[in-house]
């Protein structure tokens, strides 16, 4: 048996959209299978089908060099097939313990057998070298602890192959090195690993083999040996992509925002200042304080003013801008329009004695959507009908466009493909060139790096420490991100 | 996804097809009916010609169910409004009840005037604790709305039997009011008030309001995503009282102009749940003006047409109140995914 898990001619389509057309896919047995393409590539969904989550319009899935009908998720599991999703379904106010034997629990009589449980569970953890805090709830651990509780639960299951969906999105570093060990762990023991990401250099670092799709379609399959980052880089996108690259800020003035408090900062006028941290390290109540979302402790001015007291409002009139790190939920409103999102924030201004006139917000959303190029088809369309990269689009276009004191960038290129990332660094650096400061909050530590002048690490809800932008800084602010002392 | 999802169907079709699917609900209804009347031995398509004669055919029975719709564009915008804001207002019956009473009572003293404005601020009295309750802390309107209701009914129950009884009147009633100060006739002899004139113009100034002004805006966005919203510097709380009190504002004055135009006094038992059916109404129409307008007459011609169909056929006037609550029923139900 070579090939372990494959797709031969699969198409899916959503409607207009061909989210796979005529996949071929090899997945050979005890190797790590790495499948990169930027959003919308049709990973997400072939992957799924791989699964029995979903079915192909026409071809079949592959198993053991025999084709198969895969009806459900039960049948992917009935067939040694594990898949450990982006989103991770646990159960936060259960232990690991109890998340792991989740609906299939080791029972004596009508009870559960919690030694059992346990024991299996010291075993699979050992087996795969990881040590999981085994009582703690699931709310109280790391997204890494859960991603590995998450895998444990796929192999209890009898998962030989294991299908990891962008697993690496929201962990720190040294999390991601732990993570990439864990996988090369399994695969030595003789398991088999799809792994999907847009992130070249881990996949590069981890894969046996790359297939890259774009555009529904599958372009190659390479050995991950046969191939350099550049090369790779340039299959997923399709073109060349020129990155710019640490480019620190040629002036900087007076200070923009102080924050008091916990977690006290600063940002002057032209100026990016990063914030790192592991998630839940107090980057989101930094966020919310000076956007005014949330009730502030210490005093916050924006440009010499206390701004503590005042609502949302009046804080983006006097110069607050804010990109949402959860675009889905609070940077758009998805079952609104665009013309409706691109005013939100503006229309007081754009209003004349309470009266918003149709042509006056036609032409200023068309205005904003332009000139930040997003593609859409009417104002009047939902924000929903547009991708991820233009809906982000939509949102930077509408903050960059009042040209604010400060800017709040949360994740500002979260779930963005790699030419959609350029563009809004790009963005950012020009917002800062023209005299802005910018507060840049990412979990993405390449991202902060490239960008930000300064980089202020939060850990456990306070500053651990305050390092200058640019690659030379990576292994001193991984290493305050996990609580150790920069070296 | 990189490539531009959905169709994209001309502007007629689209309106074409909300038309349609807010059809639906009715057509279920209409077969349901159907099979009831079939079970019972009646023969459907007979008895929903009667209907549609009784609702529609002449000026008489067009006026009668004009007339049984008014209250309901009162309570159907009234709960629209709320609901395109987000809030679950199912308070409107206590702000018409008690606007009412109030309008019924000040009339009698100050004229017709004097009677709407009074019964306006009393649904707006009866709406505002409920709205601040809601905005401040987040109180689950559902369930203080609702509880409003009952402390209406109680209220306006014992007023009515104490110090505003009509002397000489056995019953629960006010005074009447007199001839002067009631809603003029739109077309007499028939019971067509002034008040649909009323309620049509609100429908319209809503359309409109809720479309083009800034505060309409930050409703609707209040309504499709508090989270957003707040985040955009829109103050979600006031958007919210503000809803409230509008919508209370308005079940006042549909109390009131079916005291002033129809009943001419308050009496226990005012309203036999045109709060409830209002909201019906706002979910049949998807909370637009439209709608609203369609629904309500929709409800209006099913209340007129019972009661004299009844005169004319064998069919006992319950199958009417099944049309209707399989109308409500299937309103509810989200038939199509919204995207």
């Amino acid at each position: 048996m070579s090939v372990r898990l494959g797709a031969r001619g699969v198409s899916r389509a959503f409607g207009a959209v061909r989210a796979n057309q005529g996949v071929d896919v090899e997945v050979r047995a005890g190797t790590v299978h790495a499948v990169v393409g930027e959003n919308g590539a049709g990973k997400t969904t072939l992957m799924r089908i791989l699964y029995g989550l979903d079915q192909p319009d026409s071809g079949t899935v592959v198993i053991g060099d025999r084709p198969v009908r895969l009806r459900g998720a039960a049948d992917g599991i009935a067939n040694g097939i594990g898949l450990v999703p982006q989103e991770l379904a646990m159960i936060g106010s259960l232990t690991l313990l109890e998340n792991l034997v989740l609906g299939a629990e080791p029972r004596r009589g009508v009870r559960i057998d919690w030694a059992r449980a346990r024991a299996e569970a010291e075993e699979l953890a050992s087996d795969v070298g990881v040590e999981l805090p085994w009582t703690a709830v699931a709310d109280t651990v790391s997204i890494s602890v859960r991603q590995q509780t998450e895998i444990l639960r796929a192999l209890r299951r009898g998962a030989d192959v294991l299908i990891l969906d962008e697993p690496t999105a929201a962990l720190a570093p040294a999390q991601v090195d732990d993570l990439l060990r864990l996988l090369r762990e399994l695969r030595d023991a003789g398991r088999t690993v799809v792994f999907i990401s847009h992130k070249v250099d881990e996949v590069l670092a981890v894969a046996d083999e790359i297939t890259v799709m774009r555009g529904g379609k599958v372009i190659t399959t390479r050995r991950a040996d046969a191939v350099d980052r550049a090369e790779l880089i340039e299959l997923i996108v399709g073109e060349h992509v020129r990155t710019t690259g640490f480019v620190p800020s040629a002036v900087i003035g007076d200070e923009v925002l102080t924050v008091d408090g916990d977690v006290a900062l600063s940002v002057r006028a032209g100026e990016i200042v990063g914030v790192a941290g592991i998630a839940g390290s107090g980057q989101d109540e930094l966020v919310e304080r000076v956007v005014g979302l949330r009730p502030a402790g210490g005093r916050i001015t924006l440009s010499g003013k206390d701004i503590t007291a005042l609502a949302v409002d009046r804080r983006r009139a006097a110069g607050l801008g804010y990109i949402s790190g959860e675009r889905r939920a609070e940077g758009l409103s998805m079952d609104a329009s665009l013309a409706d999102n691109a005013i939100a924030g503006t229309h007081r201004a754009i209003g004349r004695r309470g009266w918003l006139a149709p042509s006056k917000v036609r032409r200023y959303a068309k205005r904003v959507l332009d000139s930040y190029s997003v593609r859409y088809g009417r104002l009047t369309a939902a924000a929903r009908t547009l991708s991820g990269g233009n809906q982000q689009r939509v949102v930077i276009g509408r903050e960059l466009d009042r040209a604010p004191a400060l800017l709040v960038a949360a994740g500002p290129t979260r779930g963005v493909d790699v030419l959609g990332m350029a563009y809004i660094h790009d963005q950012l650096r020009a917002l800062r060139d023209n005299g802005s400061g910018v507060l840049l909050v990412s979990e993405q530590l390449d991202e902060l790096l490239e960008l930000s002048d300064r980089i202020v690490v939060l850990h456990g809800g306070r500053v651990a420490g305050e390092l200058p932008g640019g690659p030379e800084s990576r292994t001193a602010v991984g290493a305050l991100m996990l609580g150790r002392k920069a070296s | 996804m990189s490539v531009f999802q959905g169709s994209n169907p001309g502007k007629y079709s689209r309106a074409l097809t909300r038309v349609v699917r807010a059809a639906v609900p009715f057509v279920i209804a209409l077969g349901l009916g159907g099979i009831v009347l079939l079970a019972t031995g009646h023969n459907p398509l007979a008895f929903y010609q009667l209907l549609v004669r009784e609702a529609f055919g002449g000026v008489d029975r067009i006026a009668a169910t004009l007339s049984a719709a008014t209250p309901l564009l009162f309570t159907g915008l009234a709960t629209a409004i709320a609901f395109r804001a987000g809030v679950f207002n199912v308070g409107v019956e206590g702000g018409f009840v008690f606007g009412g009473l109030i309008a019924a009572t000040v009339a009698l003293q100050a004229g017709l005037l004097a009677g709407m404005v009074a019964g306006a601020l009393a649904g707006v009295l009866v709406s505002a604790l409920p709205g601040w309750l809601k905005a401040r802390w987040n109180v689950d309107e559902v369930v203080t709305t609702l509880m409003v209701n009952f402390v209406v009914a109680g209220v306006t129950g014992w007023l009515v039997t104490t110090f505003l009884q009509a002397k000489g009147v056995a019953n629960s009633a006010t005074a009447l009011i007199p001839q002067g100060s009631w809603l003029p006739d739109l077309l007499p002899p028939y019971g067509l008030t002034a008040g649909v004139l009323v309620a049509l113009a609100l429908v319209v100034l809503y359309a409109v309001w809720i479309k083009h002004s800034v505060l309409g805006y930050e409703l609707r966005q209040t309504g499709l995503n508090p989270r957003f919203s707040a985040a955009q510097g829109i103050r979600v709380g006031r958007v919210i009282m503000v809803s409230m009190l509008i919508s209370g504002a308005i079940a006042g004055l549909g109390g009131a102009v079916h005291a002033l135009g129809v009943v001419h006094r308050f009496v226990d038992g005012f309203s036999p749940g045109y709060g409830f059916t209002g909201i019906a109404v706002a979910l049949l129409g998807r909370n637009s003006a439209v709608g609203v307008a369609l629904g309500a007459v929709l409800f209006g011609a099913l209340a007129s047409a019972g009661t004299t169909a009844q005169l004319f056929s064998d069919i006992p006037l319950d199958i009417v109140d099944v049309l209707s609550g399989t109308v409500m029923i299937f309103a509810v139900v989200r038939l199509w995914r919204q995207r």
